[in-house]
């Protein structure tokens, strides 16, 4: 469907909640380890097949890991910046007014964040001090809550996509936790890898269900009401699974990114003794090889069934329907 | 590289690494900070004055450490009702009545009756050990905050042997290595790894060289207490009141020609010589530690943070090999993964034999290694001598921000010490 060249590295892709086609691209200068960041919004205008234009695009003065979109906002995205700050973009206002905000509370580099689409008016951000801040953009620019239990890196806090107060965390401590807004501490931790957990996303269609991916190569589906065993282990990559995302569309779908720079989609019901950890490779329902440095940024649209998207340290980005190859495009 | 880029670049290995998360997880943590870490509050330490000679020969030991601790608290606002105890490295001076000096040290210092003290003994590592004690006692939850120091007066105790000797040390080669004396076991390292007699006088003019600079420099000036004492004059007998703020071992153009003209003393043909061996000197060093949390909230400052510690025993015949063995140990329990992730190191100078063995064993670079000379220039007073490098390396790792460093000392009797800091971001 459309593809682009970014002037740096690839670190996150988000589709717009509102508008049909456009997505979000965080990118960073030297593979985010030293340099600046820039956070792009790209479009294909003129429906499918349609090439990505770039609609806007905001400069920072360090590396940006992470984006996602506003969902009460069309206009507004916010960035995970390595300075421990959390920029906020809107694309309506002129360039001179952007960054809306810089949310500056954490004391190092911002991996994640992801704005709560039940409630739609606060987001959280995941950071490598090993907490998770609550933000509003209503009131003082300052965090609502702290959520302080993980002892090492958080690299993805997620939402609930059907409770307005529910999100899980997954950290470099191994654990995977999951946090009710309303309490003081989190509800569960499940310690659901060997290695480093480095993103987790709900299934849309069960609320009960998680997927974790790690360094140990493996996606991981729990069912967050028998936390002792996982539901599912697909062992199916070469490196550490960097992006987890349960498909909008099919309650068993899975997509998958990695350090071996593939995107894969799985499904997790049929496929779940595809592998072992440590063992042989899974085969995925299908499996694309587009992009040829780490494969970190990836998303479903949830607008237009089977649209995924994809951005890696290749400086490329992709958008596809899951029928087609981007490498053809 | 900045210290962020090192540590993206570190995570990002650990993403890639197949290792078990134990290990990997330690190598990021280096530049990051959890309100239980061990961190160094202050690290002063007294002038090192040459025994028998030079400025502190006539002060008793209990004044040095009473200096220190008075001068400690005044310049932190350091809470003396809040420090859990108090631990001196003292190596020479006799056991039972040293404890008892440091005990009147802490009250001439204004210290209530209520904070305890101790000594601590693993030869020339104590003042190190002591930090390691007071550490591991605030990670136990014993205390928040405590005291290591270390105070030697070579003048008045001088090394040696008391009382008989146990037969059956006859039956154990390495006992007998025990007895060894410190010299021999110099010219067994160099013997033994070939290290020559001009590689020795290299290393001892360049102590000379840089302690002399950084004397000039004022570089020693933050970490130096000046002690008012008495003095005796040797040749008149004259009694005066003086101030000794400079250490006095240091000599100023010092060159492997000077040092090449001094003989070997501990073996015939030898190339070990009072040039290239540590000074005998007098002196104290004095580092708060302290739990993150409570530096914070007593708005205590942070030098840094003290990382790890590791003692290991090798062969007592070459005892001076003892920080090739020890420092690796050290840094791996740091998380780092080699030496060359340090930045600085405080290498004790017992000998330049031993000094040049493990530098060039476990290939530092001579940058990194004792950039403001070492014990053959400055002195060694045994039981200060890790309070003392902690001083110096705190206070050079803030002045050039370097992000961390290594104290590590051989040890008498087979054994070295190594201790990793690391400095405050």
């Amino acid at each position: 469907m459309g593809r682009f060249k970014t002037q740096h590295n690839g670190y996150s892709l988000a589709f717009s909640p509102f508008v049909e086609g456009r997505v979000a691209v965080t990118t960073s200068q030297n593979f985010g380890i030293i340099g600046n960041g820039v956070q792009y919004v790209l479009e294909q205008r003129g429906g499918p097949g349609a090439p990505l234009v770039e609609v806007a695009r905001f400069d920072a003065a360090d590396g940006l890991y992470d984006c996602c979109w506003s969902e009460e906002n069309e206009s507004v995205l916010v960035s995970a910046s390595g300075d421990g700050s959390v920029k906020v973009w809107d694309v309506a206002a002129p360039p001179q007014a952007n960054p809306l905000r810089s949310l500056e509370e954490h004391t190092h580099e911002v991996y994640a964040v992801h704005w709560n689409q039940v409630r739609k008016d606060c987001f959280l951000s995941a950071s490598w001090d090993d907490t998770v801040k609550l933000w509003s953009l209503a009131g003082p620019p300052a965090s609502l809550r702290t959520f302080a239990e993980h002892s090492y890196c958080v690299y993805a806090a997620v939402w609930s996509p059907q409770h307005a107060d529910i999100f899980a965390t997954a950290s470099g401590d191994c654990t995977l936790k999951v946090f009710d807004a309303r309490t003081q501490f989190s509800t569960l931790t499940i310690p659901a890898h060997e290695y480093e957990i480095l993103c987790c996303d709900w299934n849309k269609y069960n609320d009960c269900v998680v997927a974790t991916g790690s360094v140990d190569k493996t996606v991981k589906l729990w069912d967050i009401r028998s936390p002792r065993r996982e539901l599912a282990c697909i062992a199916g990559h070469q490196y550490a699974v960097r992006r987890v995302r349960c498909d909008p569309w099919n309650e068993s779908i899975v997509y998958t990114c990695s350090y071996d720079m593939t995107v894969a989609m799985w499904d997790y019901k049929t496929q779940s003794m595809g592998g072992t950890v440590g063992g042989g490779i899974a085969a995925p329902l299908r499996r694309w090889g587009h992009h040829s440095e780490f494969a970190v940024g990836l998303d479903a649209s949830v607008l237009a069934e089977g649209v995924v998207g994809s951005c890696g340290w290749d400086e490329q980005v992709a958008v596809w329907h899951r029928d087609t190859d981007p490498a053809m495009m | 590289m900045s210290s962020s880029a090192a540590r993206r670049v570190a995570q990002l290995n650990a993403h890639l690494t197949d290792a078990p998360v134990d290990q990997i997880q330690r190598f990021p943590t280096a530049a990051r900070k959890s309100p239980d870490d061990i961190v160094v509050v202050s690290a002063l330490r007294t002038p090192i004055t040459r025994a028998k000679k030079g400025g502190l020969k006539d002060t008793p030991a209990d004044d040095l450490v009473a200096t220190l601790l008075k001068a400690t608290v005044d310049r932190t606002g350091l809470d003396v009702n809040d420090v859990g105890d108090v631990v001196v490295g003292s190596v020479l001076g006799n056991s039972s009545q040293r404890a008892n000096e440091c005990r009147i040290a802490m009250f001439l210092a204004g210290f209530p009756q209520e904070v305890p003290v101790r000594t601590v003994n693993r030869q020339c590592s104590s003042g190190l050990q002591a930090c390691a004690d007071v550490a591991a006692a605030i990670k136990a939850g014993y205390y928040d905050v405590g005291i290591a120091a270390g105070v030697e007066t070579m003048t008045s105790n001088p090394m040696k042997w008391e009382g008989g000797m146990n037969p059956r040390v006859a039956s154990s080669s390495d006992a007998q290595s025990c007895l060894i004396p410190m010299g021999v076991t110099s010219e067994n390292v160099a013997e033994r790894w070939e290290i020559t007699r001009e590689q020795q006088d290299t290393l001892a003019a360049r102590s000379h060289a840089r302690a002399a600079a950084a004397q000039r420099d004022g570089r020693f000036d933050s970490q130096i207490v000046p002690v008012r004492t008495q003095w005796r004059d040797p040749k008149t007998g004259e009694v005066s009141r003086i101030v000794v703020d400079k250490d006095d071992g240091i000599r100023e153009g010092t060159t492997t020609t000077t040092l090449a003209k001094l003989p070997a003393v501990f073996k015939k043909g030898g190339s070990t010589t009072p040039g290239n061996a540590s000074q005998v000197s007098d002196g104290a060093g004095c580092v708060v530690l302290a739990k993150r949390s409570y530096a914070l909230a007593k708005g205590l400052p942070i030098m840094g943070r003290f990382v790890s510690f590791a003692a290991v025993g090798v062969d007592p015949k070459v005892m001076g090999i003892g920080p090739a063995v020890a420092i690796p140990v050290a840094i791996e329990k740091a998380g780092l993964r080699s030496v060359a992730d340090v930045d600085l190191f405080e290498l004790n100078e017992a000998f330049a034999s031993q000094a040049t063995y493990c530098a060039t064993k476990l290939g530092l670079d001579v940058e990194k290694v004792n950039v403001n000379g070492g014990a053959i220039a400055l002195g060694h007073p045994l039981g200060a001598t890790g309070a003392r490098c902690v001083a110096t390396l705190m206070h050079e790792m803030q002045r050039r921000g370097a992000r961390n460093g290594v104290v590590s000392m051989c040890i008498g009797s087979g054994m070295g010490a190594a201790g990793v800091f690391e400095l405050e971001a």
